[in-house]
C-alpha cells in the first residue's frame, strides 16, 4: 500500500490536512465536507424557518391563517430538529471508517519512513524528539488539523450565512457587523499564536520541574533519595520551578479568556445594537415578529459560539501550524537506500580494512577515530579492548553501515564499503550488541530472525542447545512456541542471562560469515562472560569473530588482541606478545590481577 | 487501608474536598458562587428573552411604548453581558485552583513517598499505585471540580428553568424529563460498550505497541536493521492494528446504534413539546413571547444537558478509577514513623534475618546474623543473585527484616525514623543516579544540609577521580550533568566517578559501596579501592563486588550463597578452607589474570 502521504522535500501546508485523508479515503472525506457545510448552515436555516413557523403560528392566532398553513414549517422545523440531533450519529459512522482506513495506511507509512531514516537521526537527540513529536498519535493530529480546517470554514459560513440573512432584512446593519467582526478575527488569529509563544516559554520551567519531579517519585532513585534524604531540599527547587510555569500559565490563560470573553463582550454589544436597530422596521412592519425573534436568538446564540469557538479554534490551528513545521522537517530527514532490504543469501568474505578512517559523530567536536588502520582476515577471532569511550562500538556501527560520513575508506574483500549496498552488509554481519534485542515473540521466531530468509527448525533448535538453552525451552510451557516477555498475554519472561542467550542463538543461526559481539555480557560477571566468550569462539570456528569488551579476562581468548586508545590502534598481538610488549595493555592486565596475587 | 475495599465516592469527597479547600480558600468558595450565579444568569437569560419578546410584540401590535420596549431590552441585555463574564470567569478559576491544588498534592505525594518503605518499589502493586497516584491526583480536581459544577451551576439552571416551566405550564416540566433520560441512557450504555472494548483492546494494544517499537524504537533500531526484520514486524503489526481497529468499530457501531435510537426519542419528544406549545399559544395559555422564548431556548436546554451528562459525568465516572489509586495511595502504609532518638555510632547486628522480596517464591536473604563492628571493613561476595546486594540494604536500614532483628547500637532500627537512621550512613550503589543537574549539585545532594564548599568538592573529587579537566566541565563545578538542560554529557566511567564523589561527599560513620566500579576500567578502579581503603579507615565501611581479587584488603569478608552466608573470614582464612565456595570463585577468576602457562 503506497500512498504517498509523507513526500520527501514537500513544505506541509493546511492543505495537506485535507490532502491525506482525500488521497486514502476520498468518498468518505467527501461527505465528511459535505456534511460539515450542510452542518454550518443548518443554523441560518432554522432562522427561516422558525421564523416562518412563529410568524404562520401567529398569523393563526390572530385568524389571519388556516391551522393548516402551519405543517409546511413544521415539517421543515422537524426535518431540521431531526438532522441537528441524529447527524451525529451517523457522521460518526464515516469518521470511523474514514479514521480506520487512514490509521492503517498513515502509521504504516510512518513506520516504515522511520525505519528507513539514516541512523545518525536516531542517535540524534533532537530529531528523535521532533520523530517522536510527529508520530505520537499521528492519526488524531491530521484528523485535528482535518477539524480544525473545517471548523474555520465551517465558522465563516456560519456566521456569513447569517449574516446574509441580516443583510436581506436591514442591509446596514449586516455590514456593521462585518465590519466589527473582522478586527475580532485577525485579534483571535494573533491571540492564538501568543498564547502559543507563551506555552513554550513555560515549557522552559515546566520541563525542569518535570524532571526534578521524576527525581523524587522515580523507582531508580529509590534507595539515594531514602538515604540521603534529599526530598525537602529538593521539592523546594521543583515548588520553584513549578510556581514560575504556574505564573506564566496562569497569565496566558488569563489573557486568553479576555480576550474570548472580550471579543464576547463586543458581540453581545454589537447585537444588542443591531436588536435595537431592528426594532424600528419592526415596528415599521418591514421585519416581521417571526423573523425578529429568531434573528434575535441567532444573534446572541452567536456569541457564545464565536468568543468560544473562534479563539479556540484559532489556538489549535496555531498548533497545526507547529506541527504542519515538524512535518515538513520529517519529511525531509535523509534516508538509508535499501534500508529495508532484505539480506544477500550469501556473501563471501576475505578481509576488512580500515585505511586512514577517522570519524566524529554528527554535531560532536570530539574524534571518536583518528586515523584508524587495521587489517582483519578470514577466519580469526579478534578481541577489542580499551578503556570507555576509545570507540570499540562506532567501530561496529561505521563497518555495518550505521554511519558512512567518515573520513578514509574502509575496504571489504578489496572493495570500497560505501559501494556495498544495504542488502549486501546485512548478509556480512551479525552482532549482538551491549543493548541486544529483547523480541517479545515466541523463543523459535527469535531465534529464527537471526536469518529471515531461511527458517530451519532443526538448526534453531541447534543453535539453542549449543548456546545452552535447550534446558530452559525445554522448561518453557510451550517449549519452542512460548511468547517470551510479558507484553503477550501468558508470556514467560526471562532472565537476563537467558535472554543473552537468546541473542546469542540468534547470532549463531546467522549464516553471516562475520559475528561481533559488542559487550552484550556487560551484566554477567567477569567468569561468566568469559565463559559465555570462550563458548562463542568453540562454535564460531571457520567464522571471523571480533569480541568487544572493557574486561580483560576474556580478551585473551582471541587470537589477535587489538588494543584501541584515543581512537587509534594502540597495540595488537596475542595475549603473550602483548604482555611482553609492557604497554597499555600489559598494565591494564597487571592491575586486575594485582588483585589476584 | 485494606486490599479490595471498595473506597464510594462519598469517601472521595469527604478526603479530597477539604484538600481543596485547603489550598485556596478564597478561589474555592469564589469559584462555587461564581458556578451559582453563572447557573442563575442562563436561566434568567430565557426569562428576559421573553419579556422582551412579549414588548416587541406589543410594540408592533402598537399596545406599548418604545420606552418600555428599551427597558426590556436593556435587562436582556444585561443579562446577557452578566452571562458573559460569569461564563469567563467561571472557566477561569477553576483552572487556576488546579494548579495550586496541583502544587500542594504533588509536593505531599513527595513527602509521602519519602516516607514508605523503599521495599515498596520493588512489589510490582505498591508501584504501580505509586506511579498511578499523580495520575490520579490530577484528576482528582477535575473530579471534584466536575461535582461542584454539577451542583452549583447545572443543577442550578435546571431548577431556574424547570421552575420557569411550570409556572408557564406545568406539562412543559416534562421537557426536562424527555431530554434527560436518552441522553442518559444512550450514554449509559456508549460507557458500557467502550468500557468492555478497552478491555478486550489493552493486550492488543500491548502488542502492538511493541510491534512498533521493534520496528522503530531506539532499543530495536540496530539490530532490526541489521536482521532486516522489518517486514517480519510490519506484518504483526498490522494485524494487531487491525485487530484493535476492528473492535473499536464494533463498539462505536453498537453504540451508536442505539444511541440513535435513543436520539430518534428524544427527536420525538421535542416535537412532542413544539405541539404542545403551539397548542398551549393558540389557547392564550402562554404569551407569544414566552412561546418564543422556551422554543429558541430548548435548543440550548438540549446542549447543556448533553454537555453536562456526555462530557462530565462520563469523564467523573472514567476518572473515579484513577481518583481512587490517589486515595489509596494517600492510605499507603509508612514505615517512616519511628520516633526515637538517633543511637549514635556503633555495633550493626543482623540477627536470623530473611528477607523475601514482594511476589518472590524464595527469600533473598535467608537466616543471616552477623555483626559488623564499629570501624570495620567488611566484604561481601558471591555471584550474581546470590542476595549480596539485598543483604546491604537490610544491613543500612533501607530494607526492614520480614524475620529477625537489625539492631544499630542497641536500638532496632524499625523504630528510628529515616532522618535518624539514615543520619551517618553514606552508600554508592550499583544503580548510582545521573541527575540532570550541576556537577556541585550531583555530588552536593548527598547531604543537603551542609555547606558545599570548594574545599570539600575538591578533596571529595580527588579520592573519587573526579578530574575537574576545563574540556569535561566547562563551567567547573556549575558545568550542567545534561544536554537535555544545556548542558555536557558525561561518560559512563566518569559518572560512576561523580557518584563515588557523591557518596563521599556526605558526613558518614558507615559507607556501602555496591559494585560501583563495573563501568571504570581496571586502572582506575585499582586507584578506586586503594583511595577507598585509605578513608575507611577509621569507618565502617561494606564493599560489594564480585571481583573477589579486588576484596583482600577487608578486614572480613562474607562469602553469600543462594541468599545465606556460606563462609565468614579474612582473605587467608577463606583460602586455607580447601574445597570452600571462596576458594573456588577466587581459582575460577584468577585463571584469567595467570601468566600464560
Amino acid at each position: 500500500m503506497k500512498e504517498d502521504l509523507i513526500v520527501p522535500g514537500r513544505t506541509y501546508g493546511f492543505t495537506d490536512f485535507i490532502r491525506i485523508p482525500c488521497k486514502v479515503c476520498p468518498f468518505y472525506t467527501v461527505i465528511r465536507i459535505g456534511n460539515h457545510i450542510l452542518a454550518s448552515v443548518t443554523p441560518s436555516l432554522q432562522v427561516l424557518v422558525s421564523a416562518a413557523f412563529v410568524d404562520t403560528a401567529l398569523a393563526v392566532f390572530a385568524g389571519r391563517a388556516q391551522g393548516e398553513d402551519i405543517y409546511l414549517p413544521l415539517a421543515g422545523l422537524i426535518l431540521i430538529i431531526a438532522y441537528t440531533n441524529l447527524n451525529w450519529q451517523i457522521i460518526s459512522c464515516i469518521n470511523l471508517k474514514s479514521e480506520i482506513r487512514l490509521t492503517q495506511a498513515y502509521k504504516a507509512e510512518l513506520a516504515q519512513k522511520r525505519a528507513k531514516l539514516a541512523y545518525r537521526y536516531i542517535e540524534d537527540n533532537d530529531t528523535w524528539d521532533l520523530i517522536n513529536r510527529v508520530c505520537k498519535e499521528p492519526v488524531e493530529k491530521i484528523n485535528g488539523g482535518f477539524g480544525n480546517v473545517l471548523g474555520a470554514g465551517g465558522l465563516v459560513l456560519q456566521v456569513g450565512s447569517l449574516l446574509a440573512i441580516l443583510l436581506a432584512q436591514v442591509w446596514w446593519a449586516g455590514l456593521a457587523i462585518v465590519a466589527m467582526s473582522v478586527p475580532l478575527f485577525f485579534l483571535a488569529i494573533k491571540g492564538g499564536k501568543q498564547i502559543y509563544e507563551e506555552n513554550k516559554n513555560a515549557m522552559k520551567y515546566s520541563r525542569r520541574a518535570d524532571y526534578l519531579k521524576s527525581v523524587l517519585q522515580g523507582r531508580e532513585n529509590v534507595e539515594e533519595r531514602t538515604l540521603f534524604g534529599y526530598t525537602d531540599a529538593v521539592n523546594r527547587q521543583w515548588r520553584e520551578k513549578y510556581e514560575a510555569a504556574r505564573k506564566i500559565d496562569m497569565k496566558a490563560s488569563l489573557k486568553y479568556f479576555i480576550r474570548a470573553k472580550g471579543s464576547g463582550l463586543v458581540i453581545v454589544v454589537l447585537s444588542l445594537l443591531i436588536v435595537f436597530v431592528l426594532l424600528f422596521p419592526l415596528k415599521r412592519g418591514e421585519v416581521t415578529a417571526g423573523m425578529f425573534m429568531s434573528l434575535v436568538t441567532a444573534a446572541l446564540g452567536l456569541v457564545q459560539t464565536l468568543s468560544w469557538e473562534l479563539t479556540n479554534t484559532m489556538s489549535k490551528i496555531a498548533k497545526n501550524v507547529e506541527y504542519l513545521k515538524d512535518m515538513t522537517v520529517f519529511a525531509g530527514l535523509g534516508e538509508t537506500e535499501g534500508a529495508l532490504d532484505l539480506p544477500e543469501t550469501e556473501m563471501a568474505f576475505e578481509s576488512l580494512e580500515f585505511c586512514h578512517v577517522a570519524f566524529r559523530y554528527p554535531g560532536s567536536e570530539r574524534e571518536i577515530l583518528k586515523d584508524f588502520n587495521l587489517k582483519i582476515e578470514k577466519g580469526r577471532h579478534y578481541a577489542f579492548v580499551g578503556v570507555n569511550g576509545a570507540g570499540k562500538t562506532t567501530i561496529t556501527k561505521l563497518l555495518t553501515g550505521l554511519y558512512d560520513d567518515y573520513e578514509g575508506d574502509i575496504l571489504i574483500n578489496g572493495k570500497n564499503l560505501r559501494t556495498y549496498t544495504q542488502a549486501e552488509i546485512k548478509a556480512l554481519f551479525s552482532v549482538v550488541c551491549q543493548d541486544f534485542a529483547r523480541y517479545q515473540v515466541t523463543v523459535e521466531d527469535n531465534i529464527a530472525l537471526g536469518n529471515v530468509l531461511v527458517r530451519e527448525k532443526t538448526q534453531i533448535k541447534e543453535a539453542a542447545d549449543i548456546i545452552g538453552l535447550g534446558e530452559t525451552i525445554e522448561k518453557l510451557p510451550q517449549g519452542m512456541q512460548t511468547y517470551l516477555g510479558k507484553v503477550r498475554e501468558g508470556g514467560t519472561d526471562l532472565s537476563g542471562g537467558q535472554w543473552q542467550r537468546v541473542a546469542i542463538a540468534r547470532a549463531l543461526y546467522n549464516p553471516a560469515p562475520v559475528r561481533i559481539l559488542d559487550e552484550p555480557t556487560a551484566a554477567l560477571d567477569p567468569v561468566a562472560e568469559s565463559e559465555v566468550y570462550e563458548m562463542f569462539g568453540k562454535v564460531s570456528l571457520g567464522k571471523t569473530t571480533v569480541f568487544i569488551t572493557h574486561r580483560l579476562g576474556a580478551a585473551r581468548l582471541a587470537d589477535e588482541i587489538i588494543v584501541l586508545d584515543g581512537g587509534r590502534v594502540a597495540e595488537r598481538g596475542s595475549h603473550e606478545e602483548l604482555l611482553s610488549k609492557k604497554g597499555i595493555y600489559a598494565k591494564m592486565f597487571e592491575a586486575q590481577r594485582s588483585w589476584y596475587q | 487501608m485494606k486490599d479490595g475495599k471498595k473506597i464510594g465516592i462519598w469517601q472521595i469527597l469527604k478526603t479530597l474536598m477539604p484538600q481543596i479547600v485547603k489550598a485556596s480558600p478564597w478561589l474555592f468558595w469564589g469559584t462555587v458562587i461564581v458556578q451559582i450565579f453563572h447557573g442563575i444568569s442562563w436561566g434568567m437569560g430565557i426569562m428576559m428573552q421573553q419579556r422582551f419578546f412579549d414588548q416587541a410584540v406589543l410594540l408592533v401590535q402598537g399596545k406599548t411604548a418604545f420606552g418600555r420596549v428599551f427597558l426590556a431590552l436593556g435587562g436582556m441585555g444585561l443579562v446577557s453581558v452578566g452571562t458573559q463574564i460569569l461564563n469567563g470567569a467561571g472557566n477561569f478559576l477553576p483552572g487556576v485552583l488546579d494548579k495550586i491544588v496541583g502544587r500542594c498534592q504533588i509536593e505531599a505525594i513527595h513527602e509521602k513517598i519519602a516516607r514508605i518503605d523503599p521495599a515498596s518499589f520493588e512489589d510490582t502493586r505498591k508501584l504501580d499505585e505509586i506511579n498511578k497516584a499523580e495520575k490520579g491526583a490530577e484528576n482528582s480536581f477535575w473530579f471534584i471540580c466536575t461535582f461542584i459544577i454539577i451542583f452549583a451551576f447545572y443543577l442550578t439552571y435546571f431548577i431556574f428553568v424547570g421552575w420557569y416551566l411550570f409556572s408557564l405550564k406545568p406539562v412543559l416540566c416534562v421537557t426536562l424529563g424527555i431530554i434527560f433520560l436518552p441522553i442518559a441512557l444512550g450514554q449509559l450504555i456508549r460507557m458500557k460498550f467502550f468500557t468492555r472494548m478497552e478491555e478486550a483492546s489493552a493486550p492488543v494494544r500491548r502488542e502492538n505497541e511493541h510491534y512498533e517499537a521493534c520496528m522503530v524504537s531506539r532499543e530495536f533500531f540496530r539490530e532490526t536493521r541489521l536482521l532486516g526484520s522489518f517486514q517480519y514486524f510490519k506484518k504483526l503489526y498490522l494485524e494487531t492494528l487491525g485487530l484493535l481497529l476492528g473492535l473499536k468499530y464494533k463498539a462505536t457501531m453498537k453504540s451508536n446504534l442505539f444511541e440513535l435510537a435513543m436520539r430518534g426519542i428524544t427527536v420525538a419528544g421535542y416535537i412532542f413539546i413544539l405541539l404542545m406549545l403551539f397548542d398551549a399559544l393558540m389557547k392564550q395559555e402562554v404569551s407569544v413571547g414566552a412561546f418564543a422564548a422556551v422554543f429558541h431556548s430548548l435548543g440550548a436546554l438540549y446542549c447543556i444537558m448533553e454537555e453536562v451528562i456526555c462530557r462530565h459525568v462520563s469523564n467523573m465516572a472514567q476518572e473515579a478509577g484513577t481518583v481512587v489509586n490517589y486515595i489509596r495511595f494517600l492510605d499507603m502504609e509508612e514505615r517512616d514513623s519511628g520516633g526515637q532518638e538517633a543511637p549514635g555510632w556503633g555495633d550493626i547486628v543482623l540477627e536470623d534475618v530473611s528477607f523475601t522480596y514482594p511476589g518472590a517464591e524464595k527469600p533473598a536473604v535467608q537466616g543471616v546474623s552477623f555483626t559488623l563492628k564499629k570501624g570495620e571493613t567488611l566484604a561481601i561476595v558471591g555471584e550474581n543473585g546470590s542476595g549480596k546486594s539485598t543483604l546491604t540494604r537490610l544491613l543500612c536500614g533501607l530494607y526492614q527484616p520480614g524475620s529477625g532483628r537489625t539492631v544499630m547500637n542497641g536500638v532496632e532500627m524499625g523504630n528510628l525514623s529515616f532522618q535518624a537512621l539514615f543520619a551517618r550512613t553514606s552508600g554508592v550503589f550499583q544503580k548510582y543516579q545521573r541527575y540532570q543537574m550541576t556537577l556541585k549539585e550531583n555530588i552536593g545532594i548527598s547531604h543537603t544540609g551542609k555547606p558545599c564548599e570548594e574545599e570539600t568538592l575538591n578533596r571529595v573529587c580527588r579520592m573519587a577521580g573526579v578530574e575537574g579537566k576545563k574540556e569535561l566541565f566547562p563551567k567547573g563545578y556549575d558545568t550542567m550533568l545534561s544536554r537535555e538542560f544545556e548542558g555536557v554529557d558525561l561518560s559512563g566511567g566518569q559518572w560512576q566517578r561523580v557518584a563515588i564523589a557523591r557518596g563521599f561527599f556526605r558526613s558518614h560513620d558507615l559507607i556501602i559501596l555496591d559494585e560501583p566500579t563495573a563501568a571504570i576500567d581496571p586502572y582506575e578502579e585499582t586507584r578506586v579501592y586503594n583511595q577507598f581503603a585509605e578513608i575507611s579507615k577509621e569507618k565502617s565501611a561494606v564493599i560489594v563486588t564480585h571481583r573477589l581479587g579486588s576484596v583482600k584488603l577487608a578486614d572480613r569478608i562474607l562469602v553469600m550463597k543462594k541468599g545465606r552466608i556460606c563462609q565468614m573470614g579474612t582473605h587467608q582464612e577463606l583460602m586455607a578452607q580447601e574445597g570452600g565456595e571462596y576458594k573456588r570463585l577466587y581459582e575460577s577468576q584468577e585463571r584469567w589474570y595467570q601468566e600464560a602457562e
